[in-house]
C-alpha cells in the first residue's frame, strides 16, 4: 500500500469523513412522504423523487488524496411512504425484509461501457415509442429523473475537483458524466458512482458481482497502451476497495458488516477456460494488504482449478478476514440448470450478499425469503415415535413434517409488494424495454429457502436410529421425557447422546446418509411448487441469522443439545461433535446431493490462527480446499480464529476495534456484533495443529 | 496376532511430512526427554487422563487390520494430494512388530513416514526404515553425556542408526527440537550439521522451537512438569551451521 492510500485508509478507519454527514432531516428532505401522500404520487415516482433529493442534497466531498471520489453525506434515505400508508400496504401484502429491492446482482458492465448519456438516450427512445402504457411511462420518466439527478451530482463533484486543483479527477468525472469509461480509472470511478447510487436509492445488499471479469477489459487496455503500470493499476484497485468501506456504517443489514458487498473471482466458461486473470490475483492481494471487511471475496473454483489459486486464496484466509469463500462450478452450474436456469446464465452465476447463488442482470430472485428448520421437523415428528415399528417409519414422519412446513412457508409469500427502484432497474436486463420496474420481476423470479439445523437434525435421527431402533437401549418414552425436561431429569442420557452418539462430520456413511435424506426431502418438498411470480423454490443449506432464531424455540433435541444451546451456522457440524478432524468433516459434508440444494450455504471450517505458520502450511490448506471441491462439496468458507483474542475482545472491546470475524455469510468487526453472535463465533469448534 | 497401542489419530497433520497426512500416535517411549509435550505417549499401557474435569482412557489397543482399514478410508485423498500416513509416538519403533504388520498390510498403496527418536535395535531400525517412504528422525543432542542427562538414555544407538540411515540413501528429514539452554547452543548445532553434511537422502533440517505450552498435558496424567530449564527464555533460532553447509533448513 502506498503512503497516499495508507493515509486514506487510516482516515476512513478513524471515520473522519463522518464529519461531513448529516441526517435526511437535517438536510430538509425527511418529510417528502407526507407530500407524496397528500398528492397521491405513484410509488415509482416517489422513489425517483427521493433519489433525486438525495442527490441534490449531497455535498460533494473529496477526501485527502482521493482519486476515486463520491462519499455519502446524507446518512439515511427518507422512506417513500408515511407510516400509515406503509401499515396499510403491510396489512394486505407480503413484505420481504425492509421492502426495498435487495440482494441481487446488478449489471454494472453495460452502463460502464455505454455511459450514462447513452443509457439516457435509450430510455428516451423507449418513451418516444409511445406504447409503454401509463405505468410504463411513469416508470421510464422515473428512470430519467434518476439519471439526471445523478449526472447533476457528478457535475458538482467535477466542479469541486476543479476548485481544489484536482484536474485529473475533474477530467475523469467530466468524461463519465455522459460517456462510457475509456480507462481503468474511469471504469472504477463510474462503478463507484453507480454503486453509491443504488445504496442511496435505498437498495441494500448491493453485490459487486464478477468484478474481475467486467473490469478486466479496462485494466488490459490501460496496461497494453502504457496508460498505467500494473503498480498504478493496483493502487487504483486498492482505492476502489477502500471506497467500499467508506459509507458502510450507513448500510442496513441484520448486523453491522452484513452489507452484501461481495465480489466473485474466477469461474469457468462454456469453452472450458478458467477465467482467473491478473486482476483477479490483484484483488486477492489488495484485500490481503488492506485487511478490511469489504469487499467480501469469493472465488469460483472447480476440480480442475490450478493449485496456485487455492494457495493464493489460503494466503488470504490466513490473515483472518473470514474470506475468500469458495464455490464449486462443478456442482453449482448443473444445480442451477436443474432448477431451470439456462446454461449460459448458470455459467455466469455469482453469490448474493452471503452465499446464495444468483445470476447477474437477469435474476430478481429472493434468495432468502424464508428458512425451514430441519431440526424442528425432527422434533415435531417425535410424538409419533412410539408408534413407529422401525427407523424408516419414523423417517417418513419427518419427511411429512418437512412437507407440511414447506406448505406453510410457501403459503406465506402471497401478494408480494416491493418498493420500486428506478435506479436499480436501470442496471437490470430488459427493464427499459419492458418499461417495468425491477421490483416487479425479471427473467428469473425464484425464491430461496434456507435449510437450518441440518447437523442437529441428522445427529438427532442418527441417535434415534441407533439407540431407539437398533440397540433398543433407549425407549421413546425416556427420550421424550428427557427432552421435555431439557435433560435435567436424565443427565446420563444427555451424556450418551452428546458424546457417544455418532454425528455428521465424523465420516460415518450411514450417519451422513441421513443428512443426504434430509436434504433430498427438503428439495422434494419444494419441487413443482411455483410462487406467485411464476418462479420456483430453491432449497439451500444456509442459515443466515436463523441459527440464532430457530434455536430459540427448538427446545432440547435428541442429539443431546439443551434448549439454550445454539445450532450450527450454515452447513456445519454440531457445535459439540467429538472431532476426528477436518478430513472427516469435508468427507461427510461432500456426500449429500448438493446439486439439489442450490440456494447455497457453505460448510464452515474454523482453524486456530497458529496452524498456518509457514508457506507449506498454506499450501496444505489449499490442498484441503481443493479436496473438498474435488469430492463434490458446493461451497466452503474458512476462518482462522484465536479464541483467546475473541474472549479478550469481548471483555475489552476498546483494544480490538479492528478484529474481524466471519459471522454467517459475511465478515464484520467482532466488537460491533450483538452478544449472541459474538458467543456463537466463540463456541464454534476450531481445529488446532 | 500382534496388537498395537495407539493414543491418537490425527487428521490433516500439517507438519508431519508431505501432502495431506494422517498421523498415528503409537503409545510408549523409552526416552524421557524433560521437555516432552506428550507425556501421555510415554507409558506403554493405556492410562487414565483427566481433561477439563472429564476422565477418559488414553490409549487404545488396535489390530493392524483395523488400523489399516481406518487409514485406507482416506486413500483417495492421500493420493490426490501426495500425502499419506505418518507414524509417530511415543516411539513407533518400540512397537516394531505391529508397525511392520501395518506397513505390510498397507502394501505401498499410500505414502508412509515415521517420526522416530532413532532409539531402537539396529536390526529393527533397518527393517522399518526400509519399509517406509520417508524417515523423520530426531537428533536431539550429539554429546552422549548431555543426551543421557536430558533424555535418560545414551545416544550411542541413535547415532549409529543415523549412520545406517545416511548410508542407506533413504529420504529423510532431520528434526531438532530447540530447547533453550539445553541443545540450542552453537556447538551442538555445529556438531549436528557435521554429522549430516553430505548425506544424500537428507531433504532438509527442521528446527522445532520449544513452546511454553509443552507442559500443559502433565496435570492431565497426574504428573508434574519438571523441565529442568528456564521455559521463559525463547530458544536460539540458529540456522547458520546448516545453511553454511548448504543444508536446507526450516523452522516449524
Amino acid at each position: 500500500m502506498n503512503e497516499r492510500l495508507d493515509a486514506l485508509r487510516t482516515y476512513l478507519l478513524k471515520k473522519k469523513h463522518h464529519a461531513f454527514v448529516r441526517t435526511a432531516e437535517e438536510a430538509g428532505i425527511a418529510g417528502l412522504n407526507e407530500r407524496f401522500a397528500r398528492e397521491g404520487t405513484p410509488d415509482q415516482m416517489r422513489s425517483a423523487m427521493v433519489f433525486s433529493e438525495m442527490m441534490k442534497n449531497q455535498d460533494p466531498v473529496i477526501l485527502p488524496g482521493e482519486k476515486i471520489v463520491f462519499t455519502r453525506t446524507i446518512k439515511d434515505v427518507p422512506f417513500i411512504y408515511t407510516e400509515k400508508e406503509w401499515e396499510g400496504i403491510k396489512a394486505t401484502h407480503y413484505i420481504h425484509e425492509r421492502g426495498t429491492v435487495s440482494n441481487i446482482s446488478p449489471d454494472y458492465e453495460t452502463t460502464i461501457r455505454l455511459g450514462l448519456g447513452a443509457r439516457k438516450d435509450e430510455v428516451k427512445a423507449r418513451l418516444a415509442q409511445g406504447n409503454a402504457g401509463e405505468e410504463g411511462k411513469i416508470f421510464l420518466e422515473s428512470v430519467l429523473k434518476c439519471i439526471d439527478s445523478l449526472q447533476d451530482l457528478i457535475l458538482r463533484y467535477e466542479e469541486t475537483a476543479r476548485a481544489i486543483g484536482a484536474e485529473d479527477t475533474a477530467e475523469v468525472l467530466s468524461n463519465v458524466r455522459t460517456k462510457g469509461a475509456g480507462s481503468f480509472r474511469e471504469a472504477l470511478q463510474l462503478l463507484r458512482i453507480i454503486h453509491f447510487a443504488i445504496w442511496a436509492a435505498d437498495n441494500y445488499h448491493n453485490t459487486l458481482g464478477r468484478f474481475d471479469q467486467y473490469m478486466y477489459p479496462y485494466y488490459r487496455h490501460d496496461i497494453d497502451n502504457g496508460i498505467l503500470t500494473p503498480g498504478e493499476a493496483f493502487d487504483l484497485l486498492e482505492e476502489f476497495f477502500l471506497t467500499c468501506n467508506k459509507d458502510s456504517d450507513f448500510y442496513p443489514g441484520m448486523q453491522q458488516g452484513d452489507n452484501g458487498q461481495s465480489i466473485v473471482l474466477g469461474g469457468r466458461d462454456s469453452d472450458g477456460n478458467y477465467l482467473f486473470n491478473e486482476l483477479s490475483e490483484m484483488c486477492l492481494k489488495a484485500s490481503y494488504e488492506l485487511r478490511l471487511i469489504d469487499p467480501k471475496i469469493n472465488i469460483r473454483v472447480d476440480s480442475r482449478t490450478p493449485d496456485e489459486i487455492f494457495e493464493m486464496g489460503s494466503r488470504l484466509t490466513k490473515i483472518g478476514l473470514g474470506f475468500p469463500q469458495y464455490s464449486n462450478d462443478d456442482v453449482v452450474i448443473p444445480g442451477l440448470v436443474r432448477k431451470g436456469y439456462s446454461e449460459k446464465d448458470a455459467r455466469n452465476y455469482v453469490v448474493a450478499a452471503c452465499w446464495e447463488f444468483i445470476i447477474p442482470k437477469v435474476a430478481m430472485d429472493i434468495v432468502n425469503i424464508d428458512g425451514l428448520s430441519l431440526a424442528a421437523c425432527v422434533k415435531d415428528a417425535l410424538p409419533g415415535l412410539k408408534d413407529c415399528k422401525d427407523y424408516d417409519a419414523f423417517y417418513s414422519l419427518v419427511d411429512k413434517e418437512i412437507r407440511k412446513e414447506a406448505d406453510l412457508i410457501c403459503a406465506k409469500h402471497k401478494d408480494l409488494y416491493m418498493i420500486p427502484s428506478p435506479m436499480m432497474s436501470l442496471l437490470m436486463d430488459g427493464t427499459i424495454e419492458r418499461a417495468r420496474d425491477i421490483s416487479l420481476g425479471c427473467k428469473y423470479n425464484n425464491f430461496g429457502i434456507h435449510g437450518t439445523g441440518l447437523a442437529t437434525a441428522t445427529d438427532s435421527l442418527a441417535a434415534i436410529r441407533k439407540y431407539v431402533f437398533e440397540e433398543k437401549t433407549v425407549t421413546p418414552e425416556r427420550l421424550l421425557a428427557a427432552l421435555k425436561a431439557d435433560f435435567k431429569n436424565d443427565p446420563e442420557l444427555k451424556e450418551l447422546l452428546r458424546k457417544e452418539a455418532p454425528k455428521m462430520g465424523q465420516d460415518i456413511d450411514w450417519v451422513d446418509s441421513i443428512g443426504t435424506d434430509l436434504l433430498d426431502s427438503f428439495d422434494k418438498a419444494l419441487e413443482g411448487r411455483h410462487n406467485e411470480r411464476g418462479g420456483i423454490y430453491r432449497a439451500g443449506t444456509g442459515t443466515a441469522m436463523y441459527y440464532i432464531w430457530h434455536a430459540r424455540d427448538l427446545g432440547a433435541t435428541p442429539d443431546g443439545r439443551t434448549a439454550e444451546e445454539n445450532i450450527p451456522a450454515n452447513y456445519s457440524p454440531s457445535l459439540f461433535m467429538k472431532q476426528k478432524g477436518p478430513i472427516s468433516v469435508i468427507k461427510s459434508f461432500s456426500k449429500p446431493h448438493l446439486q439439489r440444494v442450490i440456494n447455497g450455504g457453505p460448510l464452515t471450517l474454523e482453524f486456530d490462527q497458529t496452524v498456518f505458520s509457514n508457506e507449506e502450511s498454506i499450501r496444505k490448506l489449499g490442498m484441503l480446499v481443493k479436496t473438498f471441491i474435488t469430492l463434490g462439496g458446493h461451497q466452503l468458507q474458512l476462518n482462522t480464529v484465536n479464541r483467546e483474542e475473541l474472549l479478550d475482545a469481548k471483555a475489552h472491546p476498546e483494544n480490538h476495534r479492528q478484529l474481524i470475524v466471519r459471522v454467517w455469510g459475511w465478515s464484520g468487526y467482532f466488537v460491533e456484533l450483538d452478544e449472541c453472535y459474538q458467543d456463537h463465533v466463540i463456541s464454534r469448534i476450531e481445529f488446532g495443529v | 496376532m500382534t496388537t498395537g497401542t495407539i493414543f491418537s489419530i490425527e487428521e490433516f497433520a500439517i507438519h508431519d511430512g508431505p501432502g495431506i497426512r494422517t498421523t498415528v500416535f503409537l503409545k510408549g517411549c523409552p526416552l524421557r526427554c524433560t521437555w516432552c509435550h506428550n507425556p501421555e505417549g510415554q507409558g506403554f499401557e493405556p492410562e487414565t487422563m483427566v481433561k477439563k474435569g472429564e476422565k477418559s482412557v488414553c490409549g487404545e489397543r488396535i489390530s493392524p487390520e483395523k488400523l489399516v482399514a481406518k487409514l485406507l478410508r482416506n486413500e483417495e485423498i492421500f493420493k490426490m494430494n501426495g500425502g499419506g500416513v505418518t507414524f509417530t509416538g511415543g516411539e513407533p519403533l518400540s512397537q516394531a512388530q505391529f508397525l511392520l504388520e501395518v506397513l505390510e498390510k498397507l502394501g505401498g498403496r499410500i505414502h508412509t513416514a515415521i517420526e522416530t527418536s532413532g532409539y531402537a535395535p539396529k536390526e529393527v531400525f533397518r527393517k522399518v526404515t526400509d519399509k517406509v517412504d520417508l524417515v523423520m528422525m530426531d537428533i536431539k543432542m550429539v554429546d552422549p553425556k548431555r543426551h543421557r542427562e536430558w533424555t535418560g538414555l545414551s545416544n550411542a544407538l541413535i547415532l549409529s542408526n543415523l549412520e545406517t540411515l545416511i548410508g542407506s540413501g533413504k529420504p529423510f528429514i532431520a528434526r531438532i527440537p530447540l530447547i533453550p539452554g539445553v541443545n540450542d547452543d552453537r556447538e551442538n548445532l555445529e556438531k549436528t550439521a557435521v554429522l549430516l553434511e553430505g548425506a544424500t537422502g537428507l531433504q532438509r533440517v527442521e528446527l522445532l522451537p520449544y513452546h511454553k505450552t509443552a507442559g500443559a498435558k502433565y496435570p492431565m496424567v497426574a504428573r508434574e512438569y519438571l523441565p529442568g530449564f528456564d521455559t521463559e527464555i525463547p530458544p536460539r533460532l540458529d540456522t547458520e551451521p546448516f545453511e553454511k553447509r548448504n543444508i536446507k533448513t526450516m523452522i516449524l
